[in-house]
């Protein structure tokens, strides 16, 4: 021991961490978190709060650093050496399993065993245990989980993760689905918890929640911990201070543009994921960015316009100068011109396997393919050929499979994709995800030059830096709410954010359960 | 010709460099496999399976499976020899029902797991039993004979030297490898086997060629079930009893993917020729039955293996 005696070894101390993907994501951060406290850390999208939580949880791997618990270096490399030294999660995507009942799911970690079968009785006693603890005493514990609500379903996350008794329990979003007095009861639970001496690193948007319930509250901007201190010092205007930092959002042209005539027409919108109705325009030659906190409802307002999900009611339209069509499946979709680049460029973009050319084409083989539906090579790779120039696609040539593209030149080829389909209309959701930085600015101004030409944009990012880059005017949506727009000239990061966290204050939650429930 | 370019010829046409090699090794173990009756015999088997194979090619590359196809080829005979037998009527015309029984069976496959959004696996394992026990029926479950009218199209032709069956089932390789790699309805189906999230978000409706592709599937097993009852000149209700196993097989060596996306109409083709040189060379060489059947299985799992090998790097 180097230390002091007098001074207590902490729960857990992060030293010099450091993490980078293709750009660093957590850029040393040191935190050190006592015995019995209740830390809260908050921070925007992409702030590194996740990557944080995964590398203390042993789901990712650090670059650099060390990590002590209660003084004794801590290694970890996969999931169980966190359980095994005594770390409790309950994470945001909840890791429950559908098919299992609650009383299983709950004890999966560690079955209690009779001498061959599982003791399904201590199971059972356990489960409703943990279940009064966290409130869900109105389904029984052999229920399926697959037939619980969002909200049940988060409690019996976080009965599990309490079931461990464990030295630090590490709670991300653990009231995004709760009710109020759920979530005050969750409160209690954690308070006493942290009473008994349990460790606790609590993540949240919810601001209000934050400051009531941690004795210390740390601030991650861009990677990097710029704020640490005890929340009776603070106000969630000062929080948002501190994790916008008063960044300057001036851009080169930071003039309004004059943009076109109305050509998307977004009316009262709902679906089951966004109840509350969405009005909107677009115009040509627009670039609309769509801001929020992840979970806030902004992929699930692009996958409504296209028609990926049903609507419960309102509809979209798409005008053209000889017609107004409205939107009911994706194929209208595209066949009225418009695009969507989805999110997971893997499991919902591209072809894997098949070559550049095939990846580029398939929006619109009528281009490619004469009245009989035969496909013509030369006149595909001559297209192709012409993208791949336009969009400074780094590869082979046309025919090489696009899996062995880096994640930049693939997706700039789904951006081709769309131009290649000559659509009007582009629903964009994180458009330059997991792609470095040069692909990144060659892909803005690829954006940029789209928009010259007419191209109308939705665009969806967790960045709002790239949203303040590229866009003409940006709405913010806020627990699947529209709560403002903004345009070019008149935004600024921390009103922004503002709106971004403004429905997720303790009263506005009440106001919304209570007008739900009626 | 350097090294390099060697590797990448034989990496190309590797199952037809292993069909060559087959071949040229029963030829000189045995005395009698390469000749004419050896030929003619294996010429005679293969355009029931070929057909069959070209369905189930196409159905796997779109994502599903066609576990009926054996029992439709029963079924598509046994509608022939009810047609001839019991209502007299002519060649052509029970022909045309035979095929189109096929073609109903796969379009209930189809709508089932198109529309009827159900696993092709269980609909196509529904399908089995139910065709099976349709051709029972329309046999009152005896070997119905047809005539020798129905045998002239797996007689070969004089000059040619070739049956009609096999002349067909050539053609319809030939033209399903066109629409598969040349046409648009050929890409929209490998694409929607890929990856079927991002072909509908690029605009595809998936589901008409889903029906269409196990459609397709039931009516060449509905012809595949008009050669094997030329093939045998008569309609046996227990025609193409597992003969759907056999059409996957060949369809793995050829290349093609269980897990939909990656196949090609020619390799299955090469895939139902290894097998049946296989099974022929092995007879010749005295090896029993048992021990065949041990082999072919080996063949199909070694056959994967090099597949994942070479397409992996």
């Amino acid at each position: 021991m180097t230390k002091p005696a007098e001074q207590e070894t902490a729960r857990i101390e992060i030293k010099s961490l450091s993490k980078s993907f293709a750009t660093p994501v957590l850029k040393d951060v040191n935190l050190s978190i006592s015995k019995g406290s209740i830390h809260g850390l908050v921070g925007e999208n992409g702030a590194g709060k996740s990557t944080l939580i995964n590398i203390i949880n042993g789901l990712l791997p650090m670059d650099s650093g060390e990590l002590f618990l209660d003084g004794h270096r801590y290694r970890v490399s996969k999931m169980r050496d966190a359980m095994r030294a005594g770390l409790s999660l309950a994470a945001q995507e909840l890791s429950l399993i559908e098919n299992l009942s609650i009383a299983e799911n709950i004890s999966l970690k560690s079955f209690p065993k009779g001498i061959v079968l599982l003791d399904y009785a201590s199971i059972k006693q356990r489960s409703e245990e943990l279940q009064k603890l966290v409130g869900l005493t109105e389904v029984e514990p052999h229920t399926l989980v697959n037939k619980l609500s969002l909200a049940q379903k988060q409690l019996v996350e976080l009965a599990k993760a309490l079931s461990a008794n464990a030295r630090l329990l590490i709670l991300d979003e653990p009231t995004a689905a709760l009710t109020g007095p759920q979530a005050d009861q969750l409160h209690r639970i954690i308070r006493e918890r942290a009473h008994q001496g349990t460790s606790v690193i609590y993540v949240s948007h919810r601001l209000d929640d934050v400051l009531a319930v941690c004795d210390t509250v740390s601030v991650l901007r861009n990677g990097v911990i710029v704020h640490t201190g005890p929340s009776n010092t603070l106000t969630s205007q000062m929080l948002i201070k501190h994790m916008s930092g008063n960044s300057l959002l001036t851009h080169e042209h930071d003039k309004e543009r004059a943009v076109g005539k109305p050509c998307l027409i977004v009316k009262k919108l709902t679906t089951a994921d966004l109840p509350n109705p969405i009005d909107l325009t677009c115009h040509q030659g627009e670039i609309l960015g769509i801001a929020g906190l992840a979970g806030a409802g902004r992929s699930e307002l692009l996958e409504a316009i296209f028609a990926l999900t049903d609507k419960t009611s309102g509809e979209v339209s798409v005008i053209t100068p000889n017609a107004c069509n409205t939107i009911e499946t994706p194929q209208q979709a595209v066949k009225l011109g418009v695009g969507f680049l989805a999110e997971d460029r893997k499991t919902q973009g591209i072809f894997a396997g098949h070559t550049i050319a095939m990846n580029t084409t398939i929006a619109k083989l009528n281009r490619v393919s004469n009245r009989w539906g035969k496909l013509s090579d030369l006149v595909e790779k001559l297209q192709v050929d012409g993208l791949i120039k336009s969009l400074n696609v780094k590869c082979d040539s046309a025919d090489q499979t696009i899996d062995k593209l880096s994640g930049g030149n693939q997706q700039k080829l789904l951006i081709g994709r769309w131009i290649h389909a000559e659509a009007k209309i582009l629903l964009l959701d994180e458009p330059t995800r997991g792609v470095d930085v040069s692909a990144k600015f060659s892909i803005h101004e690829q954006l940029r030059e789209l928009r010259d030409s007419g191209a109308t944009m939705l665009v969806v990012s967790s960045e709002l830096e790239e949203l303040t880059a590229l866009c003409d005017r940006i709405i913010v949506l806020s627990n699947r709410k529209h709560v403002a727009s903004f345009k070019r000239g008149n935004w600024s990061h921390d009103d922004i954010l503002a709106a971004a966290f403004s429905e997720y204050t303790n009263e506005k939650i009440a106001n919304e359960k209570i007008t739900n429930e009626k | 010709m350097n090294i390099q370019a060697l590797t990448r010829f034989i990496e190309e046409y590797f199952i037809f460099i292993s069909l060559l090699l087959l071949v040229a090794f029963f030829s000189l173990s045995t005395d009698h496999f390469f000749s004419l009756p050896t030929l003619t015999t294996i010429m005679n088997q293969l355009p029931a399976l070929t057909v069959v194979t070209i369905g189930m090619t196409l159905v796997l590359i779109s994502g599903g499976i066609d576990l009926s196809v054996g029992a439709i080829v029963a079924l598509s005979g046994g509608v022939i020899g009810a047609a001839i037998a019991q209502f007299g009527l002519s060649l052509p015309l029970a022909i045309i029902f035979g095929m189109t029984a096929g073609l109903l069976a796969g379009f209930l496959n189809g709508w089932l797991s198109s529309y009827g959004k159900l696993p092709a696996f269980i609909v196509t394992l529904g399908m089995l039993e139910s065709a099976r026990g349709l051709a029972y029926m329309t046999t009152n479950s005896q070997t119905v004979y047809i005539g020798s009218s129905i045998q002239q199209l797996a007689q070969p032709i004089a000059f040619i030297g070739v049956s009609v069956s096999l002349l067909v089932a050539l053609l319809l390789v030939i033209a399903s490898h066109f629409a598969l790699t040349r046409t648009v309805f050929g890409r929209y189906v490998i694409a929607i086997g890929t990856n079927e999230t991002a072909a509908k978000m690029s605009g595809i409706d998936t589901k008409p060629y889903i029906l269409a592709v196990l459609a397709l599937s039931g009516l060449l097993a509905g012809i595949g079930g008009v050669m094997n009852a030329a093939y045998l000149g008569s309609a046996d209700p227990n025609a193409g009893l597992g003969l759907e196993l056999a059409a996957i097989a060949a369809a793995v060596i050829g290349g093609t993917s269980l897990l939909g996306g990656r196949g090609s109409i020619i390799g299955a083709f090469i895939g139902v020729l290894i097998i049946s040189v296989l099974q022929n060379g092995l007879a010749q060489l005295g090896v029993s039955e048992p021990s065949k059947r041990l082999i072919t299985g080996a063949v199909i799992i070694i056959a994967v293996l090099i597949d994942r090998w070479r397409t992996k790097e």
